[in-house]
């Protein structure tokens, strides 16, 4: 198990640090944060000092080793847009964003795995019909789309909820529906199919021809079985709670870490992005991880070999 | 009651019943964006209009703008300004003004606010001293006569000292405040402290600015308790707010939305032309563009009204080259922009010799409004003369100077800062503008020009090197084409007593609100 772990921890390290080389190269290569932050009508001797104070005319390897040299000692960088640690900027927008992405993702469960579950259930039913067609259109509104009818609706036409901001109790509510909704639809698409799988497994017949009531055949060897499937999507909206509301923060001018990815990209804020990018490739790798290992305590068959099993 | 708590009390109540009694409203404006560098410098946010939204609410110029009439220059902190020589202006500074820090202004704070910890010092980061510099190109002191009286001295003679004077870069803070704050520039550039309707509450980039309300005001008690500026950037979101009663203002709506509110019996879509112009400019050094006939003949393929009256909603225009009413006696009467005329540019692309050969058009995603639309309509106009524009979308400022490709044109504006075409012709397009130090156009003569006119003060002969000027680059050796001058409006409930004024500002000070 140790050495499974540390296998792992060592592909998520990697993995960190290919996203980070990757996210500093096309940066740079995209755009100059000098002209970008200072626009094209500042005088070039600004844009010089600009430069040459941040670095930026240095060789991209020598800025590259700075940057690592500097991470190892436990400094993400500067913003350059106000000086200030890039750690300290991200760190202020996560509470924000986790206050739409928390209450998101429970929605997302409390709706979409009993509803995949009940429309597996009821197979070809109309209820099962119309629990898909709700899940497709969850998952296929995108998000821009959902939250500027959700706010047509609610805010202008009945003047219920705010439309945008953080300040009020209710301001939460359409943006964690916008971001709940589609979530929920992708859960019971996914928690339906593997339910239809397992439940045509000859275990569960068996389990049925032995007089299990069917309700403990679902919840004690069916569900449990389909969850792997599950699990696996869930890691993924799990690892996505830090920067999975991009969209959402922009349409609902929510002040979490998508929005901040989004104008610090735009600005080529550079530390700020690859601060966010470290941060996300580490949740994610870190959720990745988790659905490993509990791959081995929902199936005892894959504890002794869940590298493989795994995937 | 004992004694002492009856005095207690005493000097609390009437503050708590000031308090009470406070029944000004707090108001919410949606803009697109609060501030393009995450500070709220004016030398560091130099190149934005997003911060003139706001910045005038909390620091001010020695001398003002006539926000209800021309931005004509007006008493402000200064009530009076003469000059000694061509070299030196004497400004009569306002007495008793109460800075936000609770002390009255004097001659130091001017004097401070022009000197090396504000502007021009080492310790400062070095692009500030580089853009001060370009909005005080030959600033040599700040003399103070006495507590009310200071002298700005030139290196050299200035005709537009002041309007220098007048213009953003020239804001006044606080001498004590900036030292009482640590003294650097970091943490200073975030806390602004001024003179301003409106002193600064907090300020999260990205997000939110807000300010309360300067009751000491030298103008007067602002009219809003407090202004909370939240930053916006869908169009939608922005319109959605106001009609749901979230915000009360809407700035930076796009004309094609006006008719969107305005439907609605409760609000109304005001604003109108600013003192900033559209331009496509040219690197004259692609192959195509290299003959001066092809880059006039694109300006005679474009029909500008067009663009206006379909766009805008005839609600801006085509204004008579690079310059403005505005400037004054510096206005060039009869010069206009290149007129419509599909045949002539067909003429002029036959005698330079044009082949086909592709030219790219560089367009950012609607960092201007309208600005893809309106990049299609004028590559089909281009195209209609024979021209192969061909449009390349650009994310940054960056991809769109980016001189491999080759550059041919792109999207650019022109403002003018001050009532002198110095703030605008000669600062984008003389030899210190952007245009030449990126490498896309240069002219000796206009060169020339740019320095003999910073330095002359004799208006007729500046007016005439003017006249060439635009000779020059709209006409023998274009580096731009005028499209049309750019509007602003900004959305509101029809109730609050609100005018807009004719520039970026959001003008909510005692003189803006009410009847």
């Amino acid at each position: 198990m140790l050495r499974f772990i540390g296998i792992r921890l060592g592909r998520a390290l990697l993995t960190v640090i290919l996203v980070v080389t990757f996210a500093f190269v096309v940066l740079r290569l995209s755009g100059d944060p000098a002209v970008t932050i200072m626009s094209p009508e500042a005088p070039q001797a600004a844009i010089d000092a600009f430069r040459h104070e941040w670095g930026l005319d240095q060789p991209i390897w020598v800025q590259y080793v700075d940057y690592f040299a500097a991470i190892a000692r436990g400094h993400l960088g500067d913003s350059m847009r106000d000086g200030r640690p890039a750690i300290d900027i991200v760190a202020e927008r996560i509470p924000a964003t986790l206050a739409l992405t928390i209450p998101a993702l429970l929605m997302k469960l409390v709706l979409g795995i009993p509803a995949g579950i009940y429309a597996a259930l009821h197979r070809n039913s109309t209820a099962d019909r119309a629990v898909m067609a709700g899940a497709v259109a969850g998952f296929t509104v995108p998000s821009f789309i959902l939250g500027l009818v959700l706010v047509l609706i609610f805010s202008v036409t009945l003047g219920w909820l705010p439309s945008g901001g953080r300040e009020m109790w209710s301001s939460p509510i359409l943006p964690v529906i916008t971001l709940g909704l589609g979530g929920a639809g992708i859960l019971a698409r996914f928690t339906r199919s593997a339910m239809l799988e397992v439940l045509g497994q000859p275990y569960i017949r068996t389990a049925s021809a032995k007089g299990l009531a069917w309700r403990r055949v679902v919840r004690g060897h069916a569900f449990p079985n389909a969850a792997i499937p599950t699990i696996t999507i869930v890691g993924f909206m799990v690892g996505s709670l830090i920067a999975g509301a991009v969209v959402v923060e922009s349409v609902f001018s929510w002040p979490g870490v998508g929005r901040l990815l989004v104008v610090a990209v735009a600005n080529r804020d550079l530390a700020v992005v690859q601060c966010i990018l470290l941060l996300v490739a580490t949740t994610m790798v870190a959720a990745n991880l988790i659905v490993d290992l509990l791959y081995g305590v929902l199936d005892p068959r894959l504890r002794g070999t869940a590298p493989a099993g795994a995937h | 009651m004992k004694r002492r708590t009856f005095l207690a009390a005493s000097l609390v109540l009437p503050r708590v019943a000031i308090a009470q009694s406070d029944t000004r409203p707090t108001i919410t404006i949606a803009v697109q964006k609060i501030a393009n560098t995450g500070t709220l410098d004016p030398l560091r946010e130099q190149s934005s209009n997003a911060s003139e939204r706001w910045v005038a609410s909390i620091l001010e110029t020695p001398i003002g703008r006539n926000q209800r009439g021309k931005l004509e220059r007006v008493p402000g902190l200064a009530t009076a300004w003469k000059r000694i020589d061509d070299r030196t202006v004497e400004l009569a500074l306002r007495p008793n003004v109460m800075m936000h820090d609770g002390r009255t202004m004097t001659a130091e704070d001017i004097a401070f606010s022009f000197g090396p910890e504000r502007m021009f010092g080492d310790a400062l980061p070095k692009d500030i001293p580089a853009v001060a510099r370009r909005h005080w190109p030959a600033l040599e002191r700040v003399d103070i006569v006495d507590a009310q009286t200071v002298r700005f001295v030139n290196a050299r003679p200035d005709i537009t000292m002041e309007g220098r004077l007048s213009a953003g870069g020239s804001e006044i803070v606080s001498k004590s405040a900036w030292i009482d704050n640590g003294g650097a520039w970091a943490a200073n550039s975030k806390k602004p402290v001024g003179t301003g309707p409106y002193k600064l509450r907090s300020f999260e980039p990205d997000v939110s600015l807000v300010l309360d309300a300067h009751d000491d005001y030298w103008g007067g008690r602002p009219p809003i308790r407090t202004l909370r500026f939240v930053e916006v950037g869908e169009t939608a979101a922005r319109i959605d707010g106001l009609l749901s009663a979230r915000y009360e203002f809407a700035a930076d709506i796009p004309p094609d939305q006006i008719a969107t509110v305005a439907k609605h019996a409760k609000f109304q879509v005001l604003g109108g032309l600013v003192l900033n112009h559209r331009i496509i400019a040219h690197d004259k050094h692609h192959p195509a563009l290299a003959d001066p006939r092809v880059r006039l003949a694109m300006a005679h393929a474009v029909d500008g009204k067009a663009i206006v009256d379909s766009l805008w909603a005839g609600r801006a225009r085509v204004p008579p080259g690079l310059q403005w009413e505005f400037y004054g006696p510096m206005f060039v009467d009869g010069w206009t922009v290149p007129k419509y005329d599909p045949d002539l540019a067909q003429q002029l692309l036959k005698q330079a010799g044009y082949k086909g050969d592709r030219i790219a058009y560089r367009v950012r995603k609607d960092y201007y409004t309208a600005e893809v639309a309106t990049a299609q309509v004028l590559a089909e106009m281009w195209k209609s003369v024979g021209l192969n524009t061909e449009i390349e979308l650009k994310e940054n400022w960056p991809e769109v100077l980016d001189r491999a490709g080759p550059r041919g044109s792109r999207d650019w504006s022109n403002s003018a800062v001050f009532d002198d075409p110095v703030s605008s012709i000669v600062n984008q397009h003389g030899p210190e503008g952007a245009q030449q130090t990126n490498g896309e156009w240069t002219n000796a003569e206009m060169n020339d020009l740019s320095r003999a006119m910073e330095s002359n003060t004799d208006m007729a002969a500046r007016r005439k090197m003017f006249a060439r000027m635009l000779q020059i680059c709209e006409r023998d050796d274009p580096a731009y084409l005028v499209l049309h001058q750019n509007a602003t409006f900004t959305a509101k409930q029809k109730a609050l007593p609100w005018r807009a004024p004719p520039s970026f500002y959001l003008d909510f000070s005692p003189r803006n609100w009410g009847t």
